[in-house]
């Protein structure tokens, strides 16, 4: 009887052995781990070389066990390397980008969900298009075009370029939840008198609040961890953060536990906003799935 | 004190004609039941009275004045829609208070109308949960609540009950009947249940295919149908019909037997008759014979069911008839209450 179950079992497609499904599930597990190795082995590393001394870095018996230093937190604010000014600037160019980039973003997304104007489809494919465009394409007429207004090295121009950047983003994600707002919602405040900015503001921007703010965090993330653009167009006063970086590379060689420490300054903030922010990101992922 | 005209109104959707010249006065205080299958423009009727759409062509007014280009804010309608349209972020009496928020109602004011419109649906105990802590029921009251907050000229409600169980139907709508009437105002009600439009309306508006097939009291739109789509629509069951064929002399056959009925004039008929006007009698006194096809206990009474040319015929009997599958069933049938149709057009022969 059993062996007949047993010949039966193996002879189902698919069919695995106890024995072969514990060495898949080991096997499975070790490629998770290699995967969320090759993620977060190199954050430690940094976070761990932040605190070293210049000694302890290149040293394999101090890779793990060392004597902790805020030495490199401290100089990288002195000069030369002054990233107390380049962090404010990063603070700026990023904050006022999400200050504009959110309502203009809200107000175009509502537009293309709700409203119907001509060339609506063409419109909204140019916006989501414009972001296939390499930036290295377009910094070159950027660079001109600011030096003619004069705003080469202004964190103005630097808003300016990343709202470029993140504003087709912004729509098409705020877009993305302002369509699963159910339309009687905002009918049923139409017909109890509201306006449509007041329908807008009073019942669609709150239900899709959870949207709109991963929409201004991802804004924000992109915004600070933008580099080309930085790159191309600051010089001395509109430095930002990730610039900051490149200057630990001197004639004495790569500064890494300087690095790092500069590394550990720009990862930080989007740890903490991101646990700000975690409950509000995941509730959205999921929001209408289930009504 | 509210009349509203619709005037040859058309509407379409990019090539496809939903409302085809619609022609509708309804009266100050009267309870108006737009009926019929899905599809029909009952919804899009009513749409265009909240302004939520736009008529293609045609006139719509209220008390004779002209409100096509009015917004759905400047027509002080109220309405309750098909799956509430809460608003998910408010509380209860955030939520029933929202249209008088917007007119600029003084707080206190406001929330003494909150509890008053509360009240009246029960929903007092409720009034500091969110739409998602509530159940349906309460979720449809305070829809309702949030509609009778303020006077508004006209109420129209998109089938608010249609997302409710079988038994809280019939509380939730004894409860509209009630409130509407106590308030008195012009209502518009869409459905395509015929109970709850038998049961609701002053006068109920059979559609189809986007134009009005009949309108006219409940009584009117059931003893008198002006066509087999209102016959077969309206009544549970729905009207019997059956094709007959009749001779020079009327004599009538039907599935190839005789039925000892005269048709109006020789041909081909739809003949129509309620369940509960045919009555199962004895051989000798028979109108009709056939077989039963299934019997069904209902309590108050029984129904019995044949197939005849392929349709349901089904006959209201007492509680204590039973019957077999399969035995004979003999009908007699009071000539006064049959409708002939044009077996063509379904238009009744009057």
């Amino acid at each position: 009887m059993q062996a007949s179950s047993t010949v039966a079992q193996s002879s189902i497609p698919g069919y695995r052995t106890p024995l072969q499904e514990r060495v898949l599930q080991a096997l499975r597990q070790a490629l998770v781990l290699a995967g969320i190795s090759s993620i977060v082995l190199p954050i430690l590393w940094m976070m761990l070389t932040a605190f070293k001394l210049p000694r302890d870095v290149y040293s394999l018996d101090s890779a793990l066990v060392f004597t902790p230093t805020l030495e490199n937190l401290v100089t990288i604010f002195q000069h030369p390397w002054n990233l107390g000014s380049k962090a404010l600037n990063s603070v700026l160019v990023a904050s006022g980008t999400v200050l504009l980039a959110v309502p203009m973003a809200t107000l175009a997304a509502y537009a293309f969900s709700r409203l119907e104007f001509r060339f609506k489809k063409a419109l909204f494919l140019t916006v989501i298009a414009s972001q296939f465009i390499p930036g290295a394409v377009v910094v070159l007429p950027y660079f001109l075009m600011f030096k003619e207004l004069g705003m080469l090295d202004t964190r103005s121009a630097l808003v300016l370029i990343n709202l470029s950047i993140v504003l087709p983003y912004a729509v098409w994600m705020i877009k993305g939840f302002i369509d699963a707002v159910p339309i009687e919602m905002e009918e049923s405040a139409m017909v109890d008198g509201a306006q449509r900015w007041r329908v807008l503001w009073e019942i669609v921007v709150p239900v899709a609040l959870p949207g709109i703010i991963t929409a201004a965090v991802f804004s924000f993330t992109l915004t600070w961890n933008e580099f080309l653009f930085a790159l191309i167009l600051g010089k001395q006063d509109a430095l930002t953060l990730p610039l900051g970086l490149i200057g630990f590379r001197t004639e004495r060689g790569d500064l890494w536990e300087l690095m790092a420490a500069g590394g550990l300054l720009i990862t930080a903030p989007m740890f903490l906003l991101s646990l700000l922010v975690h409950r509000q990101f995941i509730g959205s992922l999921t929001a209408g799935a289930v009504r | 004190m509210t009349t509203i005209q619709l005037r040859k109104i058309d509407k379409y959707y990019g090539s496809v004609h939903v409302v085809k010249d619609l022609n509708l006065e309804i009266a100050d205080r009267e309870f108006l039941v737009l009926l019929g299958p899905s599809g029909c423009g009952k919804t899009t009727t009513m749409r265009m009275i909240a302004g939520l759409e736009h008529p293609s062509a045609g006139e719509i007014a209220f008390d004779g004045d002209r409100i096509n280009e009015l917004g759905p804010q400047d027509r002080d309608v109220a309405m309750v829609f098909q799956n509430y349209g809460l608003y998910p972020h408010m509380n209860v009496t955030q939520n029933i208070a929202y249209p008088l928020k917007l007119r600029g109602v003084p707080v206190a004011e406001r929330q003494r109308r909150v509890n008053e419109a509360a009240a009246r649906v029960e929903l007092t105990p409720y009034l500091a949960r969110m739409p998602r802590e509530l159940s349906g029921g309460q979720r449809q009251r305070v829809a309702l609540a949030r509609s009778i907050v303020r006077q508004p000229k006209v109420f129209l409600m998109d089938e608010p009950l249609s997302n409710l169980d079988a038994k809280l139907r019939v509380v939730a709508r004894a409860q509209i009947k009630h409130l509407t009437q106590e308030l008195g105002v012009t209502t518009v009600y869409v459905t395509h249940d015929q109970i709850e439009a038998m049961t609701l309306a002053s006068r109920v508006a059979v559609m189809q295919d986007g134009e009005i097939r009949q309108i006219g009291t409940p009584e009117q739109i059931y003893n008198d149908p002006a066509d087999t789509f209102v016959a077969s629509f309206i009544g549970s069951p729905a009207m019997n019909l059956l094709s007959v064929q009749a001779d020079a002399h009327g004599r009538c056959t039907c599935d190839g037997r005789p039925l000892a009925v005269t048709a109006p004039a020789p041909g081909a008929w739809t003949l129509g008759v309620r369940c509960e006007d045919l009555r199962l009698c004895s051989a000798e006194e028979s109108a009709f014979s056939t077989e039963v096809y299934t019997f069904e206990l209902l309590g108050d009474c029984t129904m019995a069911t044949a197939l005849v040319d392929g349709r349901m015929l089904a006959v209201k009997a007492g509680k204590d008839t039973r019957l077999k599958t399969g035995a004979p069933m003999h009908l007699a049938v009071d000539p006064d209450r049959l409708y002939w149709f044009d077996a063509g057009s379904g238009l009744r022969h009057r």
